[in-house]
């Protein structure tokens, strides 16, 4: 078992401020749209919180896309340009989460610095953050101060097309939250994911086969 | 009596040049403050001043012809004279010759000519009025000048009508006794001049239908003009809930209210309008809703497509406004801090102004035409586009969405617990496993030791 710092300073603050600001936003928006099954604050703060969550998420955003634009770092949401080798990455890691963890068959993905995702994650968050994320926050503004953004909704479909793209998306990130956390409990012990994101360093489970750990490993 | 005519023969040489006189004077109220009775008038009112002057006319209606000459001096018409109005007498004739009026209504039409030679604007904003509009399509009620304006008492509009002397309460008395009641007619009644009578929200002459546009939106804000930034202090999407809700929705906090979707002419953006003499909107809603049970997702749909077929010049859309179902409920407005501010009230499920749903066009006179609608076209995915432009949180959400994130829910959580069941069921096939790889590693790193724990050993630890 070797550690190895996978995770910057600067993706852990995002990281984090990102997990709770999405949490908030769903409970507050869960208050703003089911008023009639939940009220843990008043509709009115409900509103004005989720308008201002949404608002530090945006410049979070912008943390992670700038630290990533001007870093190295950046690799890790390099695609695999051959589709090749990617659907069989994608398949030998569906293959893992759905027979292979079961049969206690190691990780077939090897995290580096520059390739912590293996092929799923690296699909996943490119979607998630590339389209998802910015179209949540790019529609949530719209709804914020719909008569500012009168011409934009209208170009869109009207409001209620413009609301709906929201709430599918909160629909989205409310499942993959949960399933997030689920999957982030699949490190070789439980928390190991979760320390990761906390300290920055990743336990990487030696591979019998391979005598040398990797090049950047710290310890 | 026969002076009287003499004079009016002679004066009738000159009552063009007077008419058009008078017409090219600007000023003409403060004119009357400082004129008189000229020697013409005041013979006409030698006579027409007795008590219980009047004619039978052939409606049977007694039209009284007398004019106080007190009156008379105090209003604003004093400037004018009797001719100036009254040009079609002949003086040779009048008083002798019986001429014979049909009723008071055409008495008043055919002097509306009168008015309009010297009141020129007025006329032009009475003429563009749904109460000119109501005329021209027959109706036998709607004002003519002389129903609002009496021309021989008639005073300035500066000096404070006395809130029992509007003209308006003779035709729209149930929404006159509400004002009476509501926070303007209080005030009115207190302190006068400061709070608004009829006029000054809906215009004396170039009156509208107060359901069209936003015209009386208007006037509330022309009156409360920090209206926008004191409601910002504490309502998110200020602009908006004022797009979207008339003032007395909230501000009449006892009246029930509804949604009404207007139909729009998206590129003209303006109310569209029933054309006069085709009754599109009739026709079209009658044969959408047979059954009259208001109109579905589908019928509205259909609807809007009708409004847009090949050939229609403008994009007809929906704009929903939440607004009070009467004009009474519009004039009982409260105390400012009796207005709704419980944001509960609109954006529960089931709330209640979402529970009642009307179509609307302009009709040719500009009063509403009116259809109605179901209440689960608000809540449909089907209508998000005939209602794209009207939603409430909460209260009109889609519902299907709601199912959606049920079943995303609960498969986030039962793919997991499911995932960690079977994890758990393969425990023991994964330590055997586990074992048999480490005794295999082991072997496989000291392939001579003969005593290699077994894989029950390792699977133990």
């Amino acid at each position: 078992m070797h550690k190895l710092y996978i995770n910057p300073l600067p993706v852990r603050i995002w990281h984090w401020t990102n997990a709770f600001g999405f949490v908030l936003l769903i409970a507050s928006g869960v208050q703003i749209r089911y008023l009639d099954l939940f009220q843990w604050v008043n509709f009115r703060t409900a509103v004005v919180a989720h308008n201002w969550i949404g608002f530090v998420l945006i410049a979070n955003f912008f943390i992670w896309l700038g630290f990533y634009l001007f870093s190295d770092k950046i690799k890790v949401y390099h695609p695999e340009l051959s589709p090749t080798k990617y659907f069989k990455a994608s398949f030998r890691q569906m293959q893992f989460y759905g027979y292979g963890i079961f049969k206690g068959d190691p990780n077939p993905h090897h995290p580096n610095a520059y390739r912590k995702f293996n092929a799923l994650q690296s699909m996943m968050y490119q979607i998630i953050m590339m389209l998802l994320v910015p179209l949540q926050f790019f529609t949530g503004v719209l709804l914020w101060d719909v008569a500012r953004f009168s011409t934009i909704v209208e170009s869109l479909g009207g409001l209620r097309v413009v609301d709906t793209v929201h709430v599918l998306l909160f629909i989205v990130f409310s499942g993959f939250i949960i399933v997030h956390v689920y999957l982030a409990s699949l490190g070789h012990t439980p928390t190991a994911h979760f320390k990761a994101m906390i300290t920055g360093y990743e336990e990487i489970e030696e591979e019998p086969a391979k005598e040398a750990p990797a090049k950047d490993a710290v310890a | 009596m026969d002076n009287l005519v003499d004079r009016m023969r002679r004066t009738s040489i000159f009552l063009p040049a007077i008419v058009a006189l008078l017409c090219g004077l600007t000023g003409l109220a403060a004119q009357a403050a400082d004129a008189e009775l000229g020697k013409e008038d005041k013979a006409c009112l030698s006579c027409h001043d007795k008590e219980g002057l009047s004619k039978t006319l052939e409606s049977g209606e007694l039209l009284s012809l007398q004019i106080s000459t007190k009156a008379y001096e105090a209003s604003m018409h004093l400037g004018t004279s009797c001719e100036d109005c009254h040009s079609d007498l002949d003086a040779k004739t009048h008083g002798k010759a019986k001429k014979s009026i049909k009723s008071k209504r055409d008495f008043s039409a055919s002097m509306r000519e009168s008015c309009r030679t010297c009141h020129k604007k007025k006329s032009i904003e009475y003429d563009d009025s749904v109460h000119a509009a109501l005329i021209k399509e027959g109706s036998k009620k709607a004002p003519m000048c002389s129903d609002c304006h009496n021309p021989h008492t008639v005073r300035s509009a500066k000096i404070l009508q006395p809130i029992d002397q509007v003209p308006c309460a003779k035709c729209h008395e149930e929404i006159f006794k509400a004002y009476a009641k509501d926070v303007h007619g209080q005030e009115r009644i207190a302190k006068g001049i400061s709070a608004p009578l009829c006029a000054g929200c809906h215009q004396a002459h170039a009156v509208k239908a107060a359901s069209l546009g936003s015209g009386v939106k208007d006037a509330c804000l022309a009156c409360h003009k920090n209206a926008v930034e004191k409601h910002q202090d504490w309502l998110p999407n200020t602009a908006r809930h004022f797009e979207a809700i008339s003032c007395p929705a909230c501000h009449a906090p006892d009246a029930q209210r509804r949604v009404n979707l207007r139909l729009y002419d998206g590129v003209a953006n303006k109310q569209v309008s029933e054309k006069t003499g085709v009754p599109q909107f009739a026709r079209l809603t009658d044969a959408a809703d047979s059954k009259d049970m208001g109109l579905d997702e589908r019928a509205l749909w259909s609807l809007l497509k009708d409004f847009n077929r090949d050939g229609a010049d403008s994009k007809t859309v929906l704009r929903g406004r939440l607004e009070v179902r009467s004009g009474v409920e519009a004039h009982q407005l409260s105390e400012k801090s009796k207005a709704i501010k419980d944001c509960n009230t609109c954006h529960k499920e089931g709330a209640a102004p979402f529970q009642s749903v009307t179509l609307t066009i302009a009709g040719p006179d500009g009063r509403p035409l009116r259809h109605g609608v179901q209440k689960e076209v608000l809540s449909s995915l089907t209508s998000m586009e005939s209602v794209r432009g009207f939603y409430a949180i909460g209260s009109t959400r889609i519902k299907l969405l709601d199912t959606l994130l049920i079943m995303v829910v609960l498969g986030a959580i039962c793919v997991p617990l499911g995932h960690m069941t079977v994890k758990r069921m393969f425990k023991s096939v994964r330590e055997k496993l586990e074992a048999e790889r480490a005794a295999a590693r082991s072997e496989a790193a000291n392939p001579s030791a003969p005593d290699a724990k077994s894989p029950s050993d390792d699977a133990t630890k």
